[in-house]
């Protein structure tokens, strides 16, 4: 019985040596976070424009119904979009906008420092999101 | 009747019918592409291979192939599943995978077939076309890339629509769809193959990039423009009409739209709709809040029917209700003088009718005219005033070989239509050739003479007429006239058209009067399948003569008042929804009497030319921003629906009706259209029977699908001779315009954007002029300049001018004639 309490304690007591915290010291330090954490979103740019097509499938698919597209014809007879805005304050962060896109435009990237003081710094415009 | 077994479920069905309609008959969905409910089978897709036990050993098309007793059908096994699937396959070969930017993305007949299919892979392989998007007009879109060669497009525009802009060419993997010489889409803009298109090939421009099907709401309404009460399903997004969707589930019109109904929507979202009520204030029209511009009406109104009288002019596109509260209005305020839409035209008709039928509007239904065998059509302009019945009649013709004989003094779409007769006439003669008619059938003893009142009186007065005397005036083959009299008699089913609007106001009655006289003798009304019809120009001309908006007792008429107007007689006008100064004939009348008249009030959509001259403009709502029911040119009342809300405080015409009437002390409401409609029945027995919340999504038809007479007389109507020089101008409707209001539409006035005079090729070499050359038109002591259009259509010595457009002031030289004496030069 000793034997297995000194184990468990050993554990315990590795823990506390340095070297072996889990606790970060935020903000001097940061962690990496991992691959597929659904940070804030992010625009994919192509060569001279972005790739969204504004399909309408993100707007469509978001349950939170926090991104607002609008369409449009570029010079080239293209579809783009004239609008797109993501209200961070109503996104719940599920990632079903990113797994809707048919074009790979829109992503999510680690970013998750997302406290401001304005309301209106929460809307992600294009241009921000294109970053 | 044949039956047959599809999935093991029994189903009977009329021998003409095929596989897919029986399995449709009993809820079998059988996945198809190149078939549409009102084109010919074609099979052009083979996605709707079934295996039919009597015929072993291969898979057969279900669309094409018609039913047979005792056929036992499977219309799903692996077999055929993987065999569809291949299909799926060979059209995905040059398909473009561009479905998130084509506008048909969510709605795509491909699209959804691919899901069902789950094709995500391909065995075959090819190349995909990089060909040019057709984009010459403004209006269609033409991507060859998307397309699947179902030759829905083709078929439309042919069979039903009759103009074959697209055909087929090359072969095999080349094959693609293209116009004449591969030289771009220039057409009549109905928009057909738009509507047909199962996949993202043809779209319409306007909507390009606007809004993904999915997010529109769908406002199911009747078009606005002509009598012919199409459905017009309104696609909605954030209050504002984006497009018309295509429904041919509801509705008299299959799902066929001309370009008016499918593109002239755009009127309603225009910037410059009247938003605010404006009243003239030290000789400028200033905004000012509803209350004070009610307040100075009122008082304008008033003073003016103590003093010498208002008379009130409605046009012919408000609702029943709305027209029920304007003759509620008139009682207020004490005035006889009421009439609609210039009062002579479609009212000279109905007037026509009713003094040899007895009744007042068309006596059948426009899909009995299908099964016509003989169509007579009075003016071939009825293609233009009334596109969609015009497709009707080509169904006609190309299904059950009907015989369509057109009385015109210029050639166009109809006499172009398989197997016409064209008895084309000196203009302004119309009325002779219906009278040599009658008297053919009469002297030939064809005619149905049984229980006809003044059938002597009659005889005696068409001696004059006999077919030799008036080929010899009006230029037309007598042996014809007289073939075509002997056909209209002989047939089981026949049908007389004859349209009528603003630009046809000459005769109108005589003209009705002697339709309805040649109708009775051939034993058109009463007859089931048979009808006489005559369509008003706009989408409520009916509801107008039904309701009786027209001058009580001795009240005056719309040209009349107008008249007493210019001559000081009349103290004010309520002008609603109508703008005379631009539409009605004699300008120089109209404007007097704007100019004259003490005080007026104007209720429209824009600030037209006649508002500009009012002293009080109450902004009105237009047809998709109202509820109510409007009764189209074969009596069918039908649900109008509110699309979108009225831009800044513009309010439904019924609403402006009703709040000047509490002014004026009048303290009558109702708590919505069906209680309105309700208190109509009390007024207009025919309308008594329906409920305004049962009307469905096909409307109900007052008096029955054939409106029987109530009396059978003949009355005796005598041609006016035309005037006579060496041009002649007729006015008439423009196939891209119905009245004024078009000319705010922007989809109209992309292929048709300015007034124009055509002139055969014949009189332009003479004169020596090209399309587009300045020509000035002088007539009645005015002239006006035009910009000139050469074509096929005209014979010699005449021209023609549509009268859409008011500022070219066409109504100058045009008043109210058949035919305007006029001379040209350049």
């Amino acid at each position: 019985m000793f034997k297995a309490i000194a184990k468990g304690l050993s554990i315990t007591f590795k823990h506390m040596l340095p070297g072996h915290s889990t606790t970060v010291q935020y903000p001097t330090v940061r962690l990496k976070m991992s691959d597929r954490y659904r940070g804030l979103h992010r625009l994919v740019p192509a060569q001279d424009r972005e790739k969204c097509v504004a399909c309408y499938l993100c707007p469509t698919v978001c349950p939170a119904k926090c991104i607002t597209v609008e369409s449009a014809e570029n010079e080239k007879g293209e579809k783009y979009p004239k609008v797109y805005k993501i209200d961070m304050l109503r996104c719940i962060f599920c990632g079903y906008c990113v797994e809707a896109c048919p074009v790979e435009a829109l992503e999510m990237t680690d970013a998750y420092e997302l406290a401001n003081y304005r309301r209106e710094d929460f809307e992600f415009t294009k241009e921000r999101l294109l970053k | 009747m044949v039956n047959l077994t599809i999935d093991g479920k029994q189903v009977t069905v009329s021998k003409t019918a095929t596989i897919y309609d029986a399995a449709k008959e009993v809820g079998i969905n059988i996945p198809v592409l190149c078939y549409a409910k009102k084109l010919l089978p074609y099979g052009a897709c083979r996605f709707c291979l079934v295996q039919v036990e009597q015929m072993k050993g291969r898979l057969i098309p279900a669309c094409t192939t018609p039913v047979s007793e005792g056929m036992v059908v499977t219309t799903t096994s692996e077999e055929i599943q993987k065999v569809r699937k291949t299909v799926m396959e060979f059209l995905l070969v040059n398909h473009v995978l561009d479905c998130p930017v084509c506008d048909k993305g969510g709605e795509c007949d491909l699209q959804d077939l691919a899901y069902e299919f789950g094709s995500i892979s391909n065995r075959f392989e090819g190349v995909k076309f990089d060909l040019p998007t057709d984009e010459i007009n403004p209006l269609i879109e033409r991507n060859m890339n998307r397309c699947v060669l179902c030759g829905r497009c083709v078929r439309v525009c042919d069979e039903v629509v009759g103009y074959g802009s697209y055909s087929f060419i090359n072969r095999g993997f080349e094959t693609k769809i293209a116009t004449a010489y591969d030289r771009g889409l220039n057409c009549e803009f109905c928009g057909q193959c738009v509507s047909l298109c199962p996949v993202g090939a043809i779209l319409p421009r306007p909507f390009k990039f606007k809004a993904r099907p999915w997010q529109i709401k769908e406002v199911d309404s009747v078009c606005g423009y002509c009598g012919n009460g199409c459905t017009v399903t309104l696609g909605v997004l954030d209050n504002k009409i984006e497009t018309i969707r295509f429904n041919d589930e509801i509705g008299v019109n299959d799902g066929n739209l001309c370009i008016r109904g499918r593109f002239g929507y755009a009127y309603v979202n225009h910037q410059k709709r009247l938003t605010k009520p404006l009243v003239r204030k030290e000789g400028q029209l200033v905004e000012v809040e509803w209350d004070e511009a009610l307040q100075v009406a009122a008082e304008g109104l008033s003073n003016a029917q103590n003093g010498q009288g208002v008379g009130i002019l409605s046009g012919a596109r408000l609702t029943n209700e709305e027209f029920f509260l304007l003759k509620n209005l008139a009682k207020t305020i004490g005035t006889d003088h009421l009439d609609h839409s210039g009062g002579e035209c479609y009212k000279g008709v109905s007037e026509g009718l009713n003094e040899t039928l007895g009744v007042k509007a068309s006596t059948g239904t426009f899909p009995q005219l299908e099964s016509c065998d003989v169509i007579l059509a009075i003016r071939s302009d009825f293609w233009e005033t009334h596109p969609v019945v015009g497709m009707v009649v080509n169904q006609a013709i190309r299904r059950n070989d009907a015989q369509l004989v057109v009385v015109a003094d210029k050639r166009g779409k109809l006499t172009k239509l398989p197997r016409a007769r064209t008895l084309l006439t000196k203009a302004g003669y119309e009325l002779s050739i219906l009278n040599a008619m009658s008297k053919v059938l009469l002297d030939e003893g064809l005619a149905q003479v049984d229980g006809l009142q003044n059938l002597d009186a009659f005889k005696a007065a068409l001696s004059e007429y006999t077919p030799e005397n008036v080929a010899q005036q009006t230029g037309v083959d007598a042996d014809l006239l007289k073939d075509s009299a002997r056909k209209l008699a002989g047939a089981k089913k026949s049908a007389i058209l004859l349209a009528y609007g603003l630009p046809y106001t000459a005769q109108s009655k005589e003209l009705a009067a002697a339709a309805a006289n040649l109708a009775l003798l051939a034993g058109i009304p009463g007859r089931a399948g048979s009808g006489l019809y005559l369509c008003g120009e706009k989408a409520n001309s009916q509801g107008a003569i039904d309701l009786g908006v027209l001058p009580a007792g001795n009240g005056l008429g719309a040209q009349q008042m107008l008249t007493a107007a210019g001559e000081g007689k009349l103290d004010a006008l309520y002008v609603i929804a109508e703008d005379p100064i631009s539409s009605y004939p004699d300008r120089q009348m109209v404007e007097q009497a704007m100019d004259k008249v003490g005080f007026s009030v104007v209720q429209d959509l824009f600030l037209s030319a006649t508002a500009e001259k009012a002293d009080v403009v109450f902004p009105a709502a237009s047809f998709a921003e109202k509820e109510g029911t409007f009764t189209n040119a074969e009596r069918r009342i039908q649900r109008v629906r509110q699309g979108i809300k009225s831009p800044g405080e513009a309010k439904t015409d019924g609403a402006i009706i009703s709040a000047l009437a509490n002014k004026l002390g009048n303290t009558l409401s109702f708590t919505g259209e069906a209680a309105i409609f309700a208190e109509i029945g009390k007024d207009v027995p025919a309308y008594a029977e329906f409920n305004y919340h049962e009307i469905g999504s096909q409307g109900v038809v007052w008096g029955g699908e054939t409106l029987a007479p109530t009396r059978r007389n003949l009355v005796s109507v005598s041609a006016e001779q035309p005037a006579s020089a060496d041009y002649h101008l007729v006015t008439g409707s423009a196939l891209y315009h119905s009245g004024t209001v078009s000319v705010h539409a922007s989809g109209p006035l992309a292929v048709m954007p300015e007034a124009y005079v055509e002139l055969g090729r014949e009189d332009a070499a003479a004169l020596g002029v090209n399309d587009g050359d300045l020509l000035k038109v002088a007539g009645n002591g005015v002239e006006i300049q035009l910009k000139a259009k050469v074509d096929n259509r005209l014979p010699k010595g005449l021209l023609f001018a549509p009268y859409h457009f008011g500022n070219a002031g066409l109504n100058k030289l045009y008043r109210g004639e058949a035919v305007v004496a006029v001379s040209v030069s350049k």
